[in-house]
């Protein structure tokens, strides 16, 4: 029927409705649809069925996400790491060149008092006994939680610690000044453990030794582990939990353990 | 060089990198603020796990930093942040294409099965909203991907550059997927 090949095609009226047509057919789509009943009820019918596709995606939203701030502050500190790093892969300066490259992009008086301050703690962080170089910094790691269901935390989802992404190890050991440490000697722990609510957050992350201490890392692991089960059978809150641990793990371990020593004797990495 | 000079200039450079993040660094994280639940959606709409998810998502703003850093164009971030999260997501089901359990389209699991009753949720618990969840799970990979990014909120310019289609392709799968669903509610 001749009148039938005049009304518009589907897709016609799809590209009318999101606003796809170039103006001219626009118009004509527009004339059509102004005096044809049918056609205008097919784009009625094709709103609907637009409106009932956006019900069922924003109902396919409803998943819980995990909290973005600790995938934020990961993402902060790697950006920074990007930041820093040459756009382009430029021809090696010598170090020191690099180093005066930096200082000499502007005055960086804040820099420099934060770096006087840096080198002031790292010149007592190494003085100071090996118990205390068992733990973080309280200034640079004081422990970040991240908003967490007690029922998550104990499913087992969060048993294990994950892994801190190399980026992020370079970051902390930066942030210490440890920049040429050997791998392996230290640990880029997590101060709270994941499976306590710890985030992944650079203020929750520090260089543990293996070595140098009876408190080291292994022996860390056994306290969170204790504490972990402390709390998932109702034992100790949570919030007891990190708290203690990240104000103190050697005195938490000591409390938690009813000892002045690691329980298991690990030996400290050559 | 006397070494306790050298490690103070290095902490200097180091401190000063970490008080002050850069203007673009700030605008990089505002547009993460803003995408990323989106983009970890998407990725996960690939069957991945929460954890390559997020790995993508921070991929892509890393990979945005990038492309802002080096003056590339600033027009329709939104279509180009969709298209990497696609990309890298696709990339990434390859690989763990081992794993069968994996999801054939962004609608085809993750449905509540019993969202219960809202008020302005006409289609809720009704047969009829079983029809068109059926209706849409059963069509292909690529038209459901096309009513999703559309979903969302792309332009069809978008959605053909996430998807690697034409214009022309995105258009005939979304009038094709809506008639579909029109057909399902009996229009």
């Amino acid at each position: 029927m001749p009148y039938e090949d005049a009304h518009l095609s589907d897709q016609e009226l799809l590209l009318a409705a999101d606003g796809e047509l170039a103006p001219r057919s626009a118009r004509r789509v527009n004339a059509h649809l102004a005096h044809c009943w049918a056609c205008r009820a097919r784009m009625a019918g094709m709103e609907t069925s637009i409106a009932d596709l956006v019900r069922l995606h924003r109902r396919s939203l409803d998943a819980p996400l995990p909290p973005a701030s600790s995938s934020r502050a990961l993402l902060k500190a790697r950006l920074s790491e990007l930041a820093a790093a040459p756009l382009a892969p430029a021809p090696q300066r010598p170090r020191w060149q690099g180093w005066f490259g930096n200082i000499g992009h502007g005055p960086r008086i804040a820099g420099i008092a934060m770096a006087l301050a840096a080198l002031m703690f790292l010149v007592s962080y190494d003085r100071t006994s090996p118990e205390a170089r068992a733990v973080p910094a309280t200034r640079l790691t004081p422990g970040a939680t991240r908003r967490v269901a007690l029922k998550d935390l104990c499913s087992g989802q969060y048993s294990k610690n994950s892994q801190v992404i190399p980026v992020v190890q370079r970051q902390v050991f930066a942030r210490y000044g440890l920049e040429n440490v050997e791998p392996g000697a230290y640990e880029v722990d997590y101060l709270i453990t994941p499976a306590l609510g710890g985030a992944d957050d650079i203020r929750n992350l520090w260089p543990q030794p293996y070595s140098s201490t009876i408190w080291n890392a292994a022996v860390k692991d056994e306290l969170e582990d204790r504490l972990h089960t402390m709390v998932c059978s109702g034992d100790l809150d949570l919030a007891s939990a990190q708290r203690d641990i990240a104000r103190d793990w050697i005195g938490a371990y000591k409390k938690y353990f009813h000892t002045d020593r690691p329980v298991s004797s690990y030996p400290a990495k050559p | 060089m006397d070494s306790t000079l050298s490690a103070l200039l290095r902490a200097a450079a180091q401190a000063d990198r970490l008080s002050k993040a850069s203007p673009l660094e700030e605008e990089v994280v505002r547009l993460f603020d803003q995408f990323r639940d989106r983009l970890l959606r998407y990725a996960l709409s690939f069957g991945l796990s929460m954890e390559d998810g997020e790995e993508i998502v921070q991929e892509v703003f890393l990979a945005l930093f990038q492309h802002l850093q080096r003056g590339k164009p600033r027009q329709n971030l939104g279509g180009w942040v969709f298209r990497v999260t696609h990309n890298l997501a696709l990339k990434q089901r390859e690989q763990s294409r081992r794993n069968p359990q994996i999801a054939l389209g962004p609608y085809e699991a993750g449905l509540p099965v019993d969202p219960g009753p809202g008020p302005e949720d006409q289609l809720a618990g009704s047969e009829r909203e079983e029809r068109l969840q059926k209706a849409l799970r059963a069509l292909p990979e690529q038209d459901q991907r096309c009513l999703y990014l559309r979903a969302e909120g792309l332009r069809y310019r978008e959605i053909a550059d996430a998807l690697g289609m034409s214009l022309g392709s995105v258009s005939m799968s979304l009038g094709r997927s809506l008639a579909r669903l029109g057909r399902a509610d009996g229009r």
